[in-house]
């Protein structure tokens, strides 16, 4: 246990001496950026060592010491290992509709990686190994450049577009495409100098399904981010279908307020050759604004509205969504949700005012 | 603990900033410009009503345009023509809906969330579809997954989507070329004359032989197995809407003009 902490020793301090949690909010509350706490460096998946301390030691309400050493992920210098695992209780209610509600499994996720050269060449696959059956969500390697200012990656990977929520549900994951559930086959590059980071991403652009054109996706972000604040600003252009295409704008960003971390995101998307809206297009818009309140250590109140314009040439068609998520971490590793989320849209659709009520344990190392 | 004024401040302009959902005047019963105030549809076992009680305002949340899931656009244009006979991308063995056998379409599996999908239950995030709109898909299913859309009824018969598409780049030699139309065609008229696979060569179009016919349980989709291995090399799938032997529907509507999908095979299979 003292030569774990005499390791890490530098990464636990800094860990100890911050306020609080994970996720995009946990980025901004802390002034970090994606990679600090995630090898892949725009965000999500497995942990660096850093990331795994942090983990332990500044996110739970009580760090459980059993004398046992801290968890690194390192199985020895070379490959390391991780997990996310989400088990639900929920119920939905939805006008006009029978209430249900059941437990699910919503995902179990195992992350390996190898550093076949240390710092330099990382191997990375993430593998959702349940519900149903196992499904690879990604697979890459990735160059990183002596100075770690620059980085090439290539392989099935999430494309860079916006904040990296957790939701994949929300409104500005669902409406650009772009989420947790789409990687893509691509090749990224990333530069990151101080406070910039700046990563294009050209791909298949299918989404999983499988290539019927030589059109491809092009994605591009910008993001400035400072120990107070970020904005960003994100651009994806996908021909890679021969019955239309799509361009995405967006501009996002944090700030953190006393204990208050606030995220926003702004979504443009248009599809071009759809049948529906006039001129054969369609032009939606999706907002979110979140703010995340922690009191104490292990605590964490998430407030999120959102916003969706289904297609900007038609009036009177939008839908909100609000979203009050209390998260509670008691020991590390474990993580109990309980959430609402309501949805508001027109009369007409009944399915546009679901009700959604979730108690989640979430494990993860 | 003080909760400083620029987050009261931000938390304000955010209140304000909250715009309602709309009111729904001016749209019909499907959340779509029409006439308003309709009387809701009815979800009946046929595809447009499918299509119009599920597929269009539930499913198209994500499964539209360009950067649809899985390349599965649920849209009024698109969403036939990719379900029903094509294989799912997530269990290539299942088809996504297999005319006649609902229990192994795998549309069915992903709406009920049965064991053996991939991923999650459908429609990600909820709500999820009672069991009886579930029931009125299968009812669908089994009787067929007949097209049945007025709109493509009323269209010129045309072809809607070639796979591979036209400029289409592939790495490998396609086993089995598509060709989508808008309605069922005339099968008496498939041969070698009305649907042709042509290579480019220096002495100039070389025809390929290949296998035609209908897709199983979907006779508006036509496919090609060609005979042999195709090399690497410039390819033009032919679709004839004039000449001797034209395509036509079974109300012996032609296309009225030829229809090419030109293709380069990059690498052998």
């Amino acid at each position: 246990m003292r030569a774990v902490l005499r390791c890490f020793a530098p990464a636990l301090l800094l860990a100890l001496s911050l306020p609080a949690l994970a996720e995009p909010y946990l980025a901004v509350a802390n002034g970090y950026k994606c990679g600090q706490c995630h090898v892949n460096p725009t965000g999500g998946g497995e942990r660096t060592v850093f990331g795994e301390i942090f983990a332990q030691t500044a996110l739970p309400a009580q760090h459980l010491d059993t004398g046992a050493d801290l968890w690194t992920g390192q199985l020895n210098r070379f490959i390391a290992l991780g997990g996310d695992l989400r088990y639900d209780l929920e119920a939905q209610q939805v006008p006009k509709t029978r209430t249900t509600n059941q437990f699910s499994l919503e995902q179990a996720r195992v992350y390996l990686s190898a550093s076949v050269i240390p710092d330099r060449l990382l191997v990375y696959v993430d593998e959702q190994v349940a519900p149903g059956g196992a499904l690879n969500r990604e697979a890459w390697a990735m160059y990183w450049s002596a100075g770690h200012t620059w980085y090439v990656k290539g392989g099935q990977m999430y494309l860079p577009f916006g904040l990296r929520l957790e939701d994949q549900s929300a409104f500005v994951k669902q409406v650009t495409g772009i989420n947790m559930t789409t990687p893509d086959d691509a090749v990224e590059v990333g530069w990151e100098k101080g406070p910039i980071d700046l990563q294009l991403a050209v791909g298949n652009g299918t989404a999983g399904g499988s290539p019927s054109s030589n059109g491809k996706q092009e994605s591009l972000q910008l993001q400035y981010v400072a120990s107070r604040f970020r904005i960003g600003t994100a651009a994806n252009f996908n021909g890679s279908s021969a019955q239309g295409s799509r361009d995405a704008f967006g501009v996002f960003g944090g700030l953190r307020t006393g204990p208050i971390a606030w995220l926003a995101e702004a979504d443009i998307v248009n599809d071009h050759g759809l049948p529906s809206g006039p001129g054969g297009g369609s032009r939606k818009l999706a907002t979110l604004v979140e703010a995340n309140w922690s009191p104490a250590r292990g605590h964490n109140l998430k407030v999120t509205y959102e916003y969706l314009d289904p297609d900007r040439e038609v009036a009177n068609d939008q839908q909100t969504r609000w979203s009050f998520v209390y998260e509670f971490t008691p020991i590390q590793f474990v993580q109990l949700r309980f959430g609402a989320r309501l949805n508001d849209g027109i009369p007409q659709l009944p399915a546009e005012h679901l009700k959604l009520y979730f108690v989640q344990l979430h494990g993860f190392f | 603990m003080q909760i400083p004024t620029s987050t009261l401040g931000l938390a304000g302009a955010t209140a304000l900033l909250c715009a309602c959902a709309g009111n729904g005047d001016g749209l019909n019963s499907q959340g779509e410009p029409g006439t308003p105030g309709s009387t809701p549809t009815q979800l009946t076992a046929d595809f447009q009503s499918i299509q119009d009680n599920v597929f269009t305002p539930i499913c198209t949340r994500c499964h539209e345009g360009a950067s649809a899931p899985e390349g599965l656009q649920l849209d009024a244009a698109h969403s036939y023509a990719l379900l029903v006979g094509v294989p799912s991308s997530e269990v290539p063995t299942l088809t996504r809906v297999k005319p006649g056998d609902p229990d192994d379409s795998y549309i069915i599996l992903k709406l009920e969330g049965a064991s053996g999908i991939v991923g999650q239950q459908m429609p990600y995030g909820g709500p999820y579809l009672p069991s009886s709109t579930i029931d009125v898909i299968r009812s669908w299913i089994a009787s067929g997954a007949p097209q049945s859309s007025p709109a493509a009824a009323a269209a010129a018969f045309a072809v809607v989507a070639t796979s591979p598409a036209d400029a289409a780049v592939l790495p490998a030699a396609p086993r089995t070329l598509v060709v989508a139309f808008n309605r069922e065609v005339d099968q008496s008229l498939l041969n070698s004359g009305s649907v042709m696979l042509e290579r480019d060569t220096a002495e100039g179009p070389l025809t390929v032989p290949v296998a035609i016919g209908a897709a199983p349980g979907n006779p508006s989709t036509v496919l090609l197995s060609p005979l042999q291995t195709l090399g690497v090399g410039s390819y033009r799938l032919r679709v004839r809407g004039t000449g001797p032997a034209p395509i036509a529907d079974l109300s012996a509507q032609g296309l009225g003009i030829d229809t090419t999908a030109q293709f380069r095979v990059a690498g052998e299979p």
